[in-house]
């Protein structure tokens, strides 16, 4: 027989060149898939789709023998587990109400510090109806598809950690690519030193930690969890801990996807707060007319709005005229949140002016500069504008030198001192200035101080 | 022997093996997904491919392997390409191999497996630019060997119960 076949191999002669083809079409197979232009994933989300039924069909049994297998190794110990269970749930019911109150007092600590709003986390519990271990791929298979919203990129976790992530999403299953796969590589970061790195399955339990900061000090037994860096997980999910495997280190995991039944798929996206209407300023809100935007180049010098004292600035006096510099003009402009609202988002922290020393729009709090703006400190021009809804915008930093620091601070004391001074009927000059200010004082031309008292603001009645 | 039409015996071949592509890819492990699933398509185009090279022609070897890309979840190609490799391979040495009977059968389809295991190792390798872990490929390999005992066994019953030798062979 066997010489027979051999023959029969050979005396095809022309079988050659069918095997010629079919390797070269091997070839174009893998190039093909490697530049990603065969719908190849399409092709096995329908397959699993359609085999879904029989799968959970199969799955059936052999979850019922482990169940089975389970229950005959507790049946000794109901009792005792049951009394342990009645204590675990006890306590975890005070953690609960430990962290509920927690939860509610962070929330109210980032309010008050107007930080930006955690992502919002919204997860589809799904039971897995398959293990697929390869030499090249470690997946699993859940219940759960588009049909679902389930999407490609969501992260699967179960009650002790991170599994996976989907990577591919039939209508009623999904495929879950493990943290062990080859092809999994997600940013973490290690606890409590905070350090970045890169955790990169290669197809073993524990997968290995790459691209570890310069300086980090790792340590066995730290844990590991998700960083949340580039969007693609929630922060602060628990993966694992560490473990040294000669001069790297490994991470072994808290979750074990061999008897992973019900798992998260956790939908994380950036919280989008919805677009400001103009009449949501509280300026607007309050009753008073906007004016329209004035040209970049007036901004400094434009008028105050209604109801805001008119406080005339000296002769003579020098314009501090740093584009960041806010005057108490409402513009209806999209871009700024009012000074209440929050939480802030989209990566722009805004901050109240009132917390910064600033005065709401239209009300004049503070001494205002000679220019007509409110008078700042140096500090705020470093960090941020001050827009006329009473906000820090667009935060830009302004570099300068000591020499310009130390002239604006005098500057800024001196007009300070003037104002005061013209507010002041009694005050001729300020007490306690020393000969030297004095001088520098009156050769500065900002200050008159026979000049009279500036008028008391005048208000409407509708204003008032 | 039961007599069935020459396009069901044409067929078997191939039926046998996507039945096996499919029965390993079965997400389903005994062992919580610890050991990879046996290569059983490797072994229906090892028996055939000896016993009944009419009937698995390369283009055969070919619809296999992209089945086999298809469901395992790996890199698409990869088993198709080893299959390939493997198919030439046994062409240039049908006569060794098949003449190889009992146990020697069954080494014979350890040196098919680890062929095919080098072959998809290096085409991972390069499909990845890293090193892929030797471990899995191996437990694989072991498992494949040992599974082929009772599926050779069984290949053989249905080759003598409704394929049947070629023609050539009487």
């Amino acid at each position: 027989m066997a010489n027979g076949t051999w023959r029969i191999a050979r005396g095809r002669s022309n079988a050659q060149l069918p095997l010629a083809i079919v390797v070269v079409l091997a070839v174009l197979l893998l190039l093909a898939a490697k530049a990603h232009l065969l719908p190849f994933d399409r092709a096995r989300a329908a397959v699993t789709d359609w085999a879904q039924p029989t799968l959970q069909r199969m799955n059936a049994p052999v979850v019922a023998v482990a169940d089975w297998l389970s229950g005959i190794r507790h049946f000794f110990d109901v009792y005792s587990e049951n009394e342990r269970l009645r204590r675990e749930n006890a306590a975890l019911r005070q953690w609960q109400g430990a962290a509920t109150m927690l939860e509610a007092r962070a929330k109210q600590y980032q309010r008050l510090l107007n930080s930006v709003a955690d992502p919002a986390v919204t997860s589809v519990a799904a039971r897995v109806i398959g293990h697929s271990s390869r030499p090249f791929s470690e997946t699993m298979i859940l219940n759960a598809g588009a049909k679902d919203h389930v999407k490609p990129g969501e992260t699967v976790a179960d009650a002790r950690g991170v599994l996976g992530r989907i990577y591919l999403a039939g209508v009623h299953t999904s495929w879950v690519i493990l943290l062990t796969d080859l092809n999994s590589s997600i940013p973490v970061s290690i606890e409590p030193s905070n350090d970045q790195a890169i955790l990169a399955g290669d197809n073993t339990e524990a997968p290995v930690l790459e691209a570890v900061a310069q300086g980090a000090k790792l340590k066995e037994g730290q844990e590991v969890v998700t960083s949340g860096n580039g969007g693609l997980m929630p922060p602060g999910l628990p993966i694992g801990q560490l473990v040294k495997d000669g001069q790297t280190y490994r991470v072994a995991l808290f979750a074990d996807p061999g008897n992973a039944d019900d798992v998260r798929i956790m939908d994380f996206h950036e919280e989008q707060m919805p677009a400001l209407k103009p009449n949501d300023l509280p300026a607007i809100a309050a009753g008073f007319k906007p004016s329209p935007p004035p040209p970049e180049s007036a901004v400094a010098t434009s008028a105050p709005p209604p109801g805001a004292p008119v406080l005339t600035p000296p002769p003579g006096a020098p314009v501090l005229t740093p584009p960041q510099r806010g005057v108490g003009v409402a513009k209806p402009d999209a871009a700024l949140k009012p000074a209440g609202q929050l939480p802030a988002s989209n990566g722009l922290v805004t901050r109240p002016a009132a917390a910064n020393g600033s005065s709401p729009v239209g009300v004049a709090q503070l001494p205002p500069s000679p220019a007509g703006g409110h008078a700042t400190s140096d500090s705020d021009h470093r960090t941020g504008t001050h827009s006329p809804g009473g906000l820090v915008k667009n935060r830009e930093h302004t570099v300068r030198s000591p020499i310009e620091i130390e002239r604006a601070r005098e500057k800024a004391a001196m007009a300070r001192e003037g104002i005061a001074a013209r507010i002041s009927p009694s005050s001729a000059a300020p007490k306690g200035l020393d000969k030297k200010r004095r001088t520098r004082r009156a050769n500065s031309g900002l200050f008159d101080d026979d000049m009279p008292p500036p008028p008391p603001p005048q208000y409407d009645e509708q204003d008032r | 022997m039961v007599v069935l039409p020459t396009p069901v015996v044409a067929i078997i071949p191939l039926f046998c093996a996507l039945v096996g592509v499919v029965v390993s890819s079965i997400p389903l492990s005994l062992s919580d997904g610890r050991i990879p699933p046996p290569l059983f398509a490797l072994m229906c185009i090892y028996f055939w491919s000896l016993v009944r090279p009419d009937l698995v022609p390369p283009g055969v070897v070919f619809v296999i392997g992209l089945a086999e890309d298809l469901l395992s979840g790996g890199p698409p190609g990869l088993w198709t390409a080893s299959f390939i490799i493997t198919y030439i391979l046994l062409d240039r040495q049908r006569e060794v191999f098949a003449s190889l009977a009992g146990w020697a059968a069954i080494l014979g389809f350890a040196v098919a497996m680890l062929i095919a295991s080098v072959s998809a190792y290096g085409i991972g390798w390069l499909w990845y630019l890293r090193q892929p872990p030797i471990e899995p490929l191996a437990l694989q390999l072991a498992v494949s060997i040992l599974f082929y005992v009772p599926v050779g066994s069984f290949l053989n019953w249905l080759n003598r119960r409704m394929v049947g030798p070629m023609r050539s062979d009487f």
